[in-house]
């Protein structure tokens, strides 16, 4: 699955830890999210998408489609 | 959007990157209890212990495992407050602590009935590893083995 999260996250000037503060959770799940080594609950998901106000497919792209 | 700081495994880890002794204290104070108490019983059971009425020798020597509970209670509370990639991690590591805890002393055991020590060290009749000292210290060495491995392929 890939994700357009770095590229969002960048352009609102944020580094990981900013973004990782913001969601509650810690560095290393931004960057394994960013990195696409790890796939995030539908819940995390969820507020990635409403932090960013775009859809959760806007960001999280399914590569199988 | 409101914000909070989940816990990391890290906290518990002496010499890592973001030890706190007061969450150590938080979570592993009763295994610390339960270490302490058994090897206190330990200690005495040869002695004075054995002197005494069953019901208290049995209460002496299942003390220990009572308080365990009460000590995966706290790790369970400490796992809920980390975030869903490290409680996928650190739930991992502890699966496979437990696993590996279990197929070792099963294998201990079963080296120490085939005669297996006794014939390393002639005259040692085996060496008793189902203290609650020795297994959470074979816990710990299989939940640091667990969790570099699990941790490994989000990093």
């Amino acid at each position: 699955m890939k994700n357009r999260l770095r590229e969002l996250r960048t352009a609102k000037e944020w580094s990981q830890s900013d973004l990782a503060e913001i969601l509650g959770v810690s560095r290393q799940t931004v960057n394994a999210i960013e990195t696409g080594k790890y796939h995030p609950s539908l819940p995390l998901a969820f507020k990635v998408a409403r932090l960013f106000g775009r859809a959760i497919e806007q960001i999280f792209e399914d590569q199988e489609e | 959007m409101m914000s909070y700081k989940p816990n990391v495994p890290n906290e518990i880890c002496p010499g890592k990157e973001g030890y706190s002794w007061q969450t150590d204290r938080r979570v592993n104070s009763w295994l610390f209890l339960a270490v302490l108490i058994s090897a206190a019983s330990g200690f005495f059971f040869p002695g004075q212990v054995r002197e005494l009425p069953v019901a208290w020798r049995t209460m002496i020597a299942l003390s220990p495992f009572l308080i365990l509970p009460l000590w995966a209670g706290s790790v369970v509370r400490w796992v809920r407050g980390m975030d869903e990639l490290h409680r996928r991690i650190t739930t991992a590591a502890v699966l496979f602590a437990v696993s590996a805890c279990f197929f070792f002393v099963l294998l201990w055991h079963r080296l120490e009935v085939a005669g297996f020590f006794e014939a390393l060290v002639p005259g040692r009749n085996g060496w008793d590893i189902g203290t609650i000292g020795h297994i959470s210290l074979l816990f710990v060495l299989f939940y640091g083995l667990g969790y570099s491995i699990f941790n490994r392929r989000y990093q």
